[in-house]
């Protein structure tokens, strides 16, 4: 049994059929997660100012750039291990760096909030044990985390919920949407308009105080009145409702409060994304966005796509491609500073990298602790021989070099 | 040879909201080679309604042009599957719905990635490849 | 997927009773679940009905694949999330400790597993949509939202 890399579940539950050092088939795993095991086509190679070099000089030359900066940035850190997190903590320190991951536009409201303990919340198995009312808030688990329902939420026979889902468990949906989670939601899917969630999130509170909601009044009672009679209730927090709503996320704590069965889930993608806010918050108390300076400054100028329009001189991408993942009107910024760029296949941000590093990919080439989307910590498992170093090894000889 | 009118009128505009989502399929060919034809696919695309396209005068297969203050991409258009209602289109979350999004998030940090308005009209142009994409910014 | 009536209206109408079915009706239903096959109707083997054989073999094809229960798989279609392996009541009764509580099957008697992110199906005599005392389940198909999984 292996562990799969693909998203925040971290099923370890997986096999592996494994011929001449390469995974020919996976087991258990779904198709996005066979694709992230069997791996790449393109494998990136070192390089320094877009010429081939060894993986020594690419190291040197990462450390060179990082100690001529003034005001350096280490980004990524979603889809590293939690060892190669903490040695990027160290890293940061020592520079007196930026430090930001993909949560800074994800899910890191949520969970920040939840580390702070501003939401009840429980395992994945809890919720499969105990849950007879799951709510996919924004949330389209069936493409994003696709075992969710499988393994955990919807499906599974539980300690308490013996008799299967039909019976004993109600999956609703509150979408912009018809996704193919709310699809198997059928009779229970809330669709609201985009930017819709805060006027529902009101209204909802209103029929949960026994008052006759100004919105959809009667799909709103309905609504009401089975998350009242949940013994165990949990609502699965979406992108899509936490992007709805992010510039008044707190709503959530009341409804929150009007639901004293249910439990926060952070839907989580990259698959160690709450491994590293866990371990920043741990060392800064905060989850993401910090400037060490002596001490750890946390501020919204230090998130990535602030940094970039403003205050970096140069920055460090680890297992992370923001070319392809940030709005193409910031990207001109990162064209202007020297970026490095550590990863094992080539990205849309490698090809631009003033340094490239290749890494082993890990989960496959090499082992290392994750923190699944419930704070469960999870091993990666190491199934075939590489002659990559891991990020945590490249991380640490830049440290070395530095 | 009879006269391609249509090529002299400028194909009316209309303004769209657009979200994006996630799609598995999408996810694996981005794990797989997002350099690939089956990333661009999956992603070079806008998903309507059927109401929707009616009411523009577009078909599944072809390609529009998206266009605000931020950027353009040409994508093709597929007629959802599903019921929906209208008024709203869908991209699988890409560089090409990135290119569409602005970078202007009142100091907070969090890109308005599922909330996109842009113009769209028919063009006979080839959907965005991602090397124009990238062209720009390339060192 | 293909009715009962589209093959009816493909056959001779005489009820002749020659392939032991009573009427013309009941040879259409035998043949949609797939107990008897097109060769058996004697009268449209003849040069007259061509074009109907024909057609009607066409109708069928889509069903040549299918297992013995008239399962087809889409693999194109399968997302991998397993919601059929858990869900199939066939799967929690002969692996309670595996695919009943959500995990990955711990022996051989499930009727789902999951290859390369792609459901394929085993022991389909085991499926409750076969044998004797046949049910119409659907257990499979209602918790594919990719719609990978029919019967025909």
């Amino acid at each position: 049994m292996v562990t799969c890399p693909g998203c925040a579940l971290l099923c370890d539950d997986i096999e592996v059929v494994v011929e001449n050092n390469r995974i020919k088939e996976t087991r258990n795993t779904c198709r996005r997660g066979a694709a992230r095991m069997k791996g790449c086509v393109n494998r990136l190679a070192p390089s320094v100012a877009q010429k081939p070099d060894d993986i020594e000089n690419a190291i040197k030359k990462a450390a060179a750039i990082l100690q001529n900066a003034k005001s350096p940035m280490l980004f990524g850190w979603s889809n590293s291990t939690c060892e190669a997190q903490l040695e990027g903590i160290q890293l940061a320190k020592k520079m007196s760096a930026i430090m930001d991951d993909t949560s800074s536009f994800c899910q890191g409201l949520l969970i920040e909030r939840i580390l702070q303990k501003k939401f009840r919340t429980c395992t994945l198995d809890d919720i499969r044990n105990k849950a007879d009312v799951l709510v996919y808030w924004g949330s389209d688990a069936q493409d994003s985390q696709p075992r969710h329902l499988s393994r955990f939420s919807y499906f599974p026979r539980g300690e308490l919920r013996q008799r299967g889902y039909e019976e004993d468990r109600i999956a609703i949906a509150i979408d912009v949407r018809e996704s193919n989670t709310a699809k198997i939601c059928k009779g229970h899917f809330y669709r609201i308009p985009p930017k819709g969630d805060r006027e529902f999130i009101l209204a909802l509170m209103d029929a949960l105080s026994g008052k006759v909601p100004a919105y959809e009044p009667k799909k709103m009672l309905e609504l009401a009145a089975i998350l009242k009679k949940a013994e165990f209730g949990a609502i699965f927090v979406g992108l899509g409702l936490t992007y709805s709503i992010k510039d008044d996320f707190d709503i959530l704590i009341p409804l929150a409060d009007k639901l004293p069965n249910f439990n926060i889930m952070p839907m989580v993608g990259h698959y160690n994304m709450r491994g590293f806010n866990e371990a920043l918050f741990k060392e800064t108390g905060f989850v993401n966005r910090v400037k060490f300076d002596g001490k750890a400054i946390h501020d919204s100028r230090y998130s990535i796509v602030e940094a970039l329009r403003k205050s970096i001189d140069a920055l460090l991408v680890v297992g992370s491609d923001p070319l392809s993942s940030l709005p193409r009107s910031v990207i001109p910024h990162l064209a202007n500073i020297p970026v490095i760029c550590i990863d094992p296949c080539v990205t849309l941000t490698s090809k631009i990298a003033a340094v490239t590093i290749p890494c082993a990919v890990s989960g496959v080439e090499t082992g290392g602790s994750t923190v699944r989307m419930d704070g469960k910590r999870v091993e990666l498992s190491k199934c075939i021989e590489s002659n990559y170093l891991n990020d945590k090894e490249i991380l640490a000889r830049l440290m070395e070099a530095l | 040879m009879g006269i391609d009118v249509g090529k002299y009128l400028k194909s009316p505009e209309y303004e769209i909201k657009i979200t994006t989502y996630r799609d598995i399929f999408q996810a694996e060919a981005l794990e797989c080679d997002r350099f690939g034809a089956e990333y661009m696919k999956h992603s070079a695309c806008l998903v309507m309604s059927k109401n929707d396209m009616v009411k523009m005068g577009l078909k599944t297969g072809n390609r529009v042009k998206l266009a605000n203050n931020y950027g353009s991409v040409v994508v093709e258009v597929r007629e959802s599957k599903r019921d929906e209602p209208g008024g709203i289109a869908f991209m699988v979350n890409s560089p090409w719905s990135n290119a569409l999004v602005s970078d202007e998030t009142g100091g907070k940090g969090i890109p308005e990635f599922k909330n996109i308005t842009a113009r769209i009209s028919l063009v006979k142009d080839e959907a965005t490849t991602l090397e124009s994409l990238m062209g720009s910014f390339r060192k | 997927m293909v009715t009962v009536m589209e093959l009816y209206r493909l056959l001779p109408g005489t009820n002749c009773k020659k392939c032991g079915e009573s009427t013309c009706m009941a040879f259409a239903v035998a043949l949609l679940s797939r107990k008897k096959n097109i060769p058996e109707c004697i009268p449209i083997l003849l040069e007259n009905f061509k074009k109907q054989k024909e057609k009607l073999e066409l109708l069928l094809l889509p069903s040549a694949g299918a297992e013995e229960t008239g399962m087809i798989i889409h693999p194109e279609l399968c997302t991998g999330c397993g919601n059929c392996v858990v869900a199939c009541p066939v799967d929690v009764a002969n692996d309670p400790r595996g695919a009943a509580v959500g995990c990955a099957p711990t022996n051989d008697k499930v009727i789902f597993k999951v290859k390369d992110g792609k459901v394929v199906a085993l022991n389909i005599k085991e499926c409750r949509r076969f044998g004797k005392n046949r049910v119409l389940c659907y257990a499979c198909i209602d918790p594919c939202p990719a719609g990978a999984i029919e019967f025909v």
